[in-house]
């Protein structure tokens, strides 16, 4: 086999790879948006397009009782915890990356530890405290305030990015007379933006897409159901077919994807930091 | 690793030393007034819960009145008796296996894909990644309809092609292979990750071993593999851990292939068809918050934290970079 | 590293997390029947209903409670399920529901054994309400576990046999069918397989086919589920055995379980417009009295008859009966508003114009004595005839379990092997149940 002959067949087995991949990733989102139009005689059949196109669907599950709220719920969740989990996490990261102290290693192993933890190893005694002692369940609270307090995840990806921080840069900072609150506000954190915008992505997303949080806590209050738990129990509460269920799942990944595409960038880059650095 | 705060080290010792017990304190105030929010985290939100997980698993208790001291009764249901325990078990070791095995390959995979492609590379990286984003609960709704048995796009194109029309998520044989489907669609988290580290191997070292007459498959053997160890490592470690958690994806693919979907009234059968998709998490919850056998559900927590520990444990020892970085 | 400061470390996360475990142990504040039920007051009432009619349904009861009792006032919660409730009863708090209602009977063993439904049988006494004298005895049995009465009945439900007129007359087939082996040669001749598929199926008998479980189905067998000292009952009583094999039997010949399992797939959602049912995708079906009331919402072009369930060959004497349950209501004992939750409850169940109301608005069977021979109870024919089947004295019922229904879920897996070829030796798989059913009810104890 010639070279040339031999580069053609790799370059015709890569591409033929390379659009069975992309049929593999895409096609799933083709179907459901075909589904979500689709009427409810159609779509407990094996049509696979559209016919006609039931455009009021979209509207149909947008208006279900219900769905505004969840929307709400899932923004005032996933924002809150977004802020208040940097705002926790990076102190505690930018000790664990340039302060020396006994028991730092100690301290860097537990956070890993926690980083691994099943959210259900400690969910009976968790939810206990919220719904026996402070009756808090059927309430955003158990969900937010935990996240007042750091999270491993987000101090982890922080503090491998702060340790590439020059020493130099902070020792300078420090010989102006600037207390180690100032060097972090006024020096580190405009350094270490993208791993910031990167935490907060991963947060954002991690809220929003929580279904576990939102079951244990909010499931006895319909009130205070987030989008992944409310779409959850859609099918079943709606007796809806496979039609409606697919608009909402629609609607319920549209803006996460939406959201990607606006900020690919600081996505990619926080994906190859936890992997790479690691 | 010093034992005390960073200092000057040009500076005399005995200059330093009045100075260095107040400096030390200060720096001790410092360091747990930035270590604080974790420091109050772990106690409430991790040490305490644990703890008090440990306690229960010694009790009965079943969410009314106080707890009382059963020994190692609740041990011995879920070890001997609890019949969810077993296939919950060996379906996790099945996901470790196939599932995270196939993960690995497939991100390495279309990462080279990617990675070779001229035009349009930034275009497929993009669709690739995206369904890794899909929130877990769509996602699986998605995979359920696009798999059913009856109507689904899926079966209805293998029927058009003469094919087989597995059963999918209402087969025991075939429940987990489709959640596998699902999880290799959300592999872009590992393809970006094997794509900035095949970016990273030297170009050198390809063409030297091109020069050698190295074939594509040695090439990748000799060159590609070695530099990739560490995050094939990391990949497996993390696909494990996670497999540990795998908790909302099986969940739903259950409740809604079942047809059951927890309507008031209808009992919930965990781990839909014939407990082929129970995971460990999904004991938590069946035990805990619906049976209210909380001493139980405690035994398979400390289950759950030992197996997640062991893994973390794994991790941390072969990649010190987790640890280190200490400059 | 030394060791020192990491004990230290350790020693103020213990101090830190004390006082949580101190609160962790403190017990619940437990409610009371000591308020005063005619001063002005809110209570909650969770239930269960989410259809638009029959919210409206519920709404329009409460409405009527709260024109004849003025200082009570009820805040309504739908769409409750059973986890949510056991949830929230455990949880307490002002959140908490004073009045819970749920749609199945499964969980009431747990409701009284554990305390988190109040014995009503004081208020009751207190009221002059005979429940002996108010509720029909099958009602009153499903709603109490080891005497103690912490539920009521809230209207009831019976099953029976649904059958499309129209699909019979094309199969030739006179009426419906009496025995299961009466059923068995209709349900086949009105089976027409399409390819490898069908247009129309005579009954849909796997496990999963909606209201085809096997507790549902085996009522028709009459069993016992429990020994009188509370053991399981389903390895040594044979009809369990008969039910399962009966209903194997016509799986294979209805085309076997693959092929049936893929059918079920392509129905609709069993609650909404496309019930199969309702569609003509399956010609009979078993389902509860609420299903009329559907079909003549959503399908009223569909030419039905309803009649209790086939018996078996060996029991045809008992035709007329069939499985029974019903929406149950109670007060949770954590409420603090006792009285006040008695006299709502107390009129939902026992007040004769609000269940019959209620019943008929959302079709279901009225759960009192007075309701029943009610002459505004609907005379409709569909609905007579459930309330004959519910008032069957063969008719029976899942009893209540400490554990709720995991016994059934037990079962249901057995079935499952059974049905679908995976495990066939009936008998060991039905012995296995029974120790499970056993064990798992002496670890709930």
């Amino acid at each position: 086999m010639t070279p040339r002959v031999r580069a053609s067949l790799e370059w015709v087995a890569v591409h033929a790879f390379a659009v069975a991949a992309t049929l593999f990733f895409v096609l799933p989102f083709v179907f459901v948006a075909l589904t979500a139009l689709m009427t409810d005689q159609q779509s407990l059949s094996r049509d696979l397009w559209p016919n006609p196109f039931q455009w009021h669907n979209l509207v149909d599950v947008w208006q279900t009782p219900g769905f505004g709220t969840w929307w709400r719920n899932t923004l005032v969740y996933a924002a809150a915890g977004t802020v208040l989990t940097v705002v926790s996490s990076v102190p505690v990261a930018y000790a664990l990356a340039h302060f020396r102290f006994r028991g730092r290693r100690l301290a860097m192993m537990m956070v890993i530890a926690t980083m691994m933890l099943p959210p259900q190893v400690v969910i009976i005694p968790m939810y206990l405290v919220w719904a026996k002692q402070l009756h808090l369940s059927g309430t955003l609270w158990p969900l937010i305030i935990p996240l007042a307090f750091g999270d491993a995840y987000s101090i982890f990806l922080l503090r491998q990015f702060l340790v590439t921080v020059p020493r130099e840069y902070l020792d300078a900072a420090k010989v102006d007379g600037a207390g180690e609150l100032q060097v972090l506000l006024r020096v580190v954190l405009p350094m270490i933006k993208p791993a910031i915008a990167a935490v907060a992505l991963f947060q954002f997303f991690y809220c929003w897409n929580d279904y576990f949080g939102p079951q244990i806590y909010t499931s006895e209050n319909p009130g205070a159901w987030t989008l992944s738990y409310g779409l959850g129990t859609f099918k079943s509460a709606h007796h809806t077919n496979w039609n409606l269920t697919m608009a909402a799942t629609l609607l319920v990944m549209a803006p996460v994807i939406a959201l990607f595409f606006m900020a690919q960038r600081a996505f990619i880059e926080g994906v190859t930091l936890t992997g790479v650095k690691g | 690793m010093p034992l005390t705060g960073s200092r000057d080290r040009t500076s005399s010792f005995l200059d330093q030393r009045v100075l260095d017990v107040s400096a030390r304190r200060r720096e001790t105030l410092r360091n747990l007034a930035f270590l604080s929010p974790w420091l109050l985290g772990t106690g409430l939100f991790f040490l305490y819960p644990l703890a008090s997980t440990a306690y229960f698993s010694f009790t009965h208790y079943n969410g009314f009145g106080t707890a009382t001291w059963d020994g190692l009764d609740n041990w011995r249901f879920v070890f001997a008796d609890y019949p969810f325990f077993w296939p919950a078990l060996r379906n996790t070791l099945w996901l470790v296996v196939v599932m995270v095995t196939l993960r690995v390959v497939a991100g390495l995979a279309i990462g080279m894909l990617v990675i070779r492609i001229k035009r349009g590379a930034g275009l497929l990286r993009t669709l690739f990644y995206a369904p890794f984003l899909a929130p877990p609960v769509a996602g699986t709704l998605a995979f359920v309809f696009l798999l059913n048995p009856g109507t689904g796009p899926v079966n209805t194109i293998l029927g058009r092609l003469g094919l087989g029309e597995p059963g999918w998520f209402n087969d025991p044989a075939w429940s987990k292979p489709a959640l596998t489907l699902l999880a290799l669609w959300g592999v872009g988290d590992l393809m970006v990750i094997f794509m900035a580290a095949l970016l990273d191997v030297p170009k050198e070292q390809y063409e030297a071993a091109e020069l050698d007459g190295a074939g594509s498959v040695s090439r990748f053997r000799f060159v590609t593999l070695p530099h990739l160890r560490p995050i094939l490592g990391f990949a497996v470690i993390t696909g494990v851990i996670a497999t540990m958690q795998y908790y909302t994806q099986p969940l739903i693919a259950g409740q809604v292939a079942s047809g059951q979907i927890g309507g008031s009234g209808q009992q919930v059968e965990p781990g839909y068809p014939a407990k082929s998709t129970l995971t460990l998490p999904q004991l938590v919850y069946n035990l805990g918050f619906q049976r209210f056998d909380i001493g139980a559900a405690c035994v398979i927590a400390l289950v759950l934290f030992a197996l997640s520990m062991a893994f973390a444990a794994a991790l941390m020892r072969r990649d010190s970079v987790f640890l280190g970085g200490d400059g | 590293m030394t060791r020192t400061p990491r004990r230290r470390l350790l020693a103020a996360i213990a101090v830190l997390s004390l006082p949580l475990a101190v609160g962790a142990c403190t017990g619940d504040s437990g409610g009371g029947k000591t308020d005063n039920p005619d001063a002005d007051v809110t209570i909650t009432f969770w239930h269960g209903w989410s259809a638009d009619s029959e919210v409206a349904a519920i709404q329009a009861t409460i409405d009527a409670f709260e024109k004849d009792n003025p200082n009570i006032h009820v805040k309504v919660v739908g769409g409750i399920t059973d986890d949510k409730i056991n949830q929230a009863l455990r949880a307490g708090g002002p959140q908490a529901p004073d009045v819970v209602s749920s749609f199945t009977t499964d969980n009431v063993g747990q409701f009284c054994s554990s305390g988190a439904f109040a014995d009503l049988s004081s208020f009751m006494a207190d009221s002059g309400v005979d429940p002996a004298a108010t509720f029909p005895s099958a009602q009153l049995s499903y709603t109490q576990y080891d005497g103690n009465q912490c539920a009521l009945p809230l209207l009831s439900d019976a099953y029976g046999l649904y059958y499309n007129k129209d699909a019979f007359a094309a199969a030739g087939i006179d009426g419906p069918p009496k025995t299961m082996s009466e059923f068995d040669a209709d349900a086949v001749k009105l089976t027409k397989t399409s390819g490898d598929s069908y247009s129309q199926l005579g009954f849909m008998p796997t496990y999963h086919g909606y209201e085809s479980s096997i507790s549902h189905l085996a009522a028709q067998w009459s069993p016992t589920y429990f020994t009188a000292d509370g053991k399981s009952n389903v390895a040594a009583d044979p009809m369990f055995a008969q039910a399962m094999e009966w209903q194997k039997g016509l799986v294979d010949k209805l085309g076997g379980y693959a092929k049936l399992e893929k059918y079920r797939n392509t129905f609709g959602d069993e609650w909404g417009a496309k019930n199969p049912f309702m569609t003509g995708q399956v010609a009979m079906a078993i389902d509860g009295e609420w299903r009329a009331g559907m079909i003549q919402a959503d399908a009223p072009d569909l030419d039905f008859g309803v009649a209790p369930f086939p018996v078996p060959d060996d029991q045809a004497d008992t035709y007329g009966k069939g499985y029974i349950t019903g929406t149950i209501v109670g007060i949770a004992s954590t409420s603090q508003k006792q009285n006040a939750a008695w006299r709502f409850v107390k009129y939902l169940t026992t007040d004769t114009d609000a269940v019959v109301n209620f019943a008929n608005a959302i079709h279901n069977v009225p759960s009192t004595i007075d309701a029943l021979a009610s002459p505004d109870v609907s005379q409709d024919e569909a609905m007579q005839t459930f309330i004959a089947i519910a008032s069957n004295p063969a008719s029976n019922t899942t009893p209540a379990s400490p554990n709720g229904g995991a016994y059934q879920l037990t079962l249901q897996d057995v079935g499952y092997a059974y049905e679908s070829g995976k495990d066939s030796d009936l008998k060991a798989a039905l012995t296995k149940a029974a120790e499970q059913i056993d064990t798992d009810i002496a670890q709930a104890q």
